[in-house]
């Protein structure tokens, strides 16, 4: 009881302090329940209690990706040196680098994201909108690792604003906010988030490039009690290209894909790419969270990977360059459909919200993503701008199986 | 194939409305609900899909320097487009008037405004300077007006659906069709850079 009573005792007050208030709101629900109902008289429909309490299921989901993400991060860049490539040699280099890298993204995000959300919130007199907790989430794990920080909260900025703050918050947003912050990145600076060079962090110009943490700080500790320390000015390997599996098929087909990576590596997830898309394994773990707790709509997992395989299948068939050539099953060994398929396209506000519209939502993503995947030469991967694509529609599919749903009901009356 | 690839094209990857950000007068206008802009859809692609083949004999056989008058009247292009565009459209008002009155009390002045709507004499335009055929033209004709049509109809679904949103006072109706229509247009990228025409030509 302490701590309700304590609580209780530093509300500011609302009228003087709108933003305080906000706020304090935001950290009392948290912790607590508040048993305040609507009276009678107002009505206080924007409550984000429960959706508070939804949200945080799909943050717990993710957090093994976060885990592997963080790893992978200091994985990657220590196998581009030739340094620690076996799997737990290096761990404490491998687990600070990484940390060095997502915690800035993670900070930034949340400050940009939520400082906006808190503003409107204290601007309008509501309580603060949980959704950026699942899009702030989600937003560090689709970027790759050396992001300019800039570029992020600009993006972040965007999304938030004209995404989502225009439309009138949480739960009226059409686009996908996570999707958006990516997309404005992807259109708005293609350098920083497509290509090569940048799914590996800190070996831009060929040697590992460290900073103040690494140097000064790790360094210092790690030498102190007698660990590996980081070698800044170490060349990568010859062989060192950078390339996804993705950027790899698309030039040489499964060939050269396997030359590069085993199927093995490609389904644990030790190899390049955004932050947190790699490995399916832990992606699987969120998914059977997310499905046993009735969060995310089964219908859409199951009807996207349909559509996905429908249009691989059909490219086996046509199979006209190396790409095409890819067995169907494998190409969801590559690139981000899982992720996609369990956290993007499940997002219950901007997809399709008929159980019927959800079968053809989720087929059409699969459909059109692997379409943009092989056949667009413009972008490598296609579940970003798929899903956004149809996150267009899904209103549309809704009005028509409404429709036909009223139309039948009426013949049958 | 041609003529497949070239509908493709005309309606996802090179969007009227959404790449080129024609016709958009009665895209906002009458994007309030599904039904009226389904109608409007409907005449755009009628319009689009008589007009763009007549247009294209006309341009052909009658103003070009080896059409039947021998003499290079391409200067005359503008106003002829426009005479056939608008005859057309009366015809379409006729039998809209006919069959659904409804309909042409919804969709008002803009049926008539379809006229000047540039997505169709844009049309008729691209169609010149891309040098198409009489099959092509058909196509990008029907094509153009299906892409007009899915833009509408969904602008009008998302629209119909934000009516319950809290969106901001000073955004409420024409500012949130201009943001969402900037959201789908970078929605449509994703098909943008793919190019029909190069993957019909790779054989087995």
């Amino acid at each position: 009881m302490a701590l309700i009573d304590f609580f209780k005792k530093i509300e500011p007050d609302k009228k003087k302090s709108p933003f305080l208030h906000t706020l304090y709101d935001g950290f009392f629900t948290f912790a607590y329940t508040p048993d305040t109902v609507t009276s009678g008289k107002g009505v206080h429909i924007r409550d984000g209690m429960d959706l508070k309490r939804t949200m945080v299921f799909v943050v717990l989901a993710m957090q093994f990706c976060y885990l592997f993400g963080t790893f992978n991060i200091g994985h990657q860049h220590f196998v581009a040196l030739g340094q620690h490539t076996g799997l737990l040699e290096g761990f404490h280099l491998k687990l600070v680098h990484g940390l060095i890298k997502l915690l800035p993204i993670f900070v930034v995000t949340h400050v940009v994201g939520l400082g906006i959300e808190f503003w409107y919130a204290a601007r309008k007199g509501h309580a603060i909108e949980e959704g950026f907790l699942v899009s702030g989430a989600l937003i560090p794990l689709i970027m790759p690792p050396d992001l300019p920080l800039w570029i992020l909260a600009i993006s972040v900025a965007f999304a938030v604003i004209v995404g989502k703050e225009a439309f009138g918050g949480t739960g009226m947003n059409i686009l996908n906010i996570a999707l958006l912050c990516r997309v404005f990145v992807f259109f708005a600076y293609p350098t920083e988030i497509s290509g090569d060079q940048v799914w590996v962090s800190a070996v831009a110009d060929g040697v590992a490039n460290y900073g103040w943490w690494h140097t000064t700080v790790f360094n210092g500790f790690f030498e102190s009690i007698g660990w590996s320390t980081f070698q800044p000015g170490s060349p990568v390997v010859d062989a060192f290209t950078g390339a996804t599996p993705l950027g790899l098929a698309a030039a040489g087909g499964w060939e050269a894909v396997t030359d590069v990576y085993t199927t093995s590596q490609m389904w644990w997830g030790t190899i390049p790419g955004s932050i947190g898309e790699s490995s399916k394994p832990l992606i699987l773990v969120g998914v059977f969270i997310l499905l046993s707790t009735g969060i995310a709509s089964w219908r859409i997992m199951v009807s996207m990977f349909i559509g996905g395989a429908v249009m691989a299948m059909l490219l086996n068939i046509w199979g006209a360059n190396p790409f095409m050539e890819v067995p169907w099953y494998y190409q969801f060994y590559m690139g981000s459909f899982l992720f996609a398929m369990a956290f993007m396209a499940t997002d219950p506000v901007t997809a399709a919200s008929t159980n019927r519209g959800k079968w053809v939502y989720g087929f059409f993503i699969g459909f059109v993503g692997m379409i943009i995947r092989v056949l667009n030469p413009a972008y490598p991967e296609g579940w970003m701008l798929a899903i956004l694509f149809m996150n267009v529609f899904a209103p549309l599919i809704d009005h028509y199986v409404l429709q036909a749903n009223i139309s039948k009901r009426l013949k049958r009356a | 194939m041609e003529f497949f690839n070239i509908f493709i094209k005309a309606a996802f990857i090179e969007n009227l409305v959404l790449a080129y950000f024609l016709g958009m007068c009665s895209y906002l206008a009458v994007s309030k609900t599904v039904q009226t802009a389904f109608g409007l859809g409907l005449a755009v692609i009628f319009v689009l899909g008589i007009t763009m083949p007549i247009n294209w004999m006309i341009n052909e056989y009658l103003l070009s320097e080896n059409g039947l008058l021998g003499m290079d009247l391409t200067f005359l292009r503008f106003i002829l487009f426009i005479a056939v565009i608008a005859s057309m459209v009366q015809l379409v008002e006729l039998v809209v008037e006919k069959f659904s009155p409804s309909l042409y009390n919804s969709l008002g002045i803009f049926l008539p405004l379809i006229t000047v709507n540039c997505a169709i004499l844009g049309g008729s335009l691209f169609m010149v300077s891309r040098e198409y055929n009489f099959s092509e033209s058909v196509a990008f004709g029907l094509g153009g007006g299906f892409g007009w049509f899915l833009a509408i109809i969904a602008l009008a679904a998302i629209r119909e659906k934000i009516r319950y949103s809290a969106v901001p006072p000073a955004l409420r109706g024409l500012g949130m069709a201009f943001i969402l229509t900037g959201l789908m247009g970078m929605a449509f990228m994703s098909l943008m850079g793919i190019d029909p025409q190069a993957l019909g030509d790779l054989t087995h």
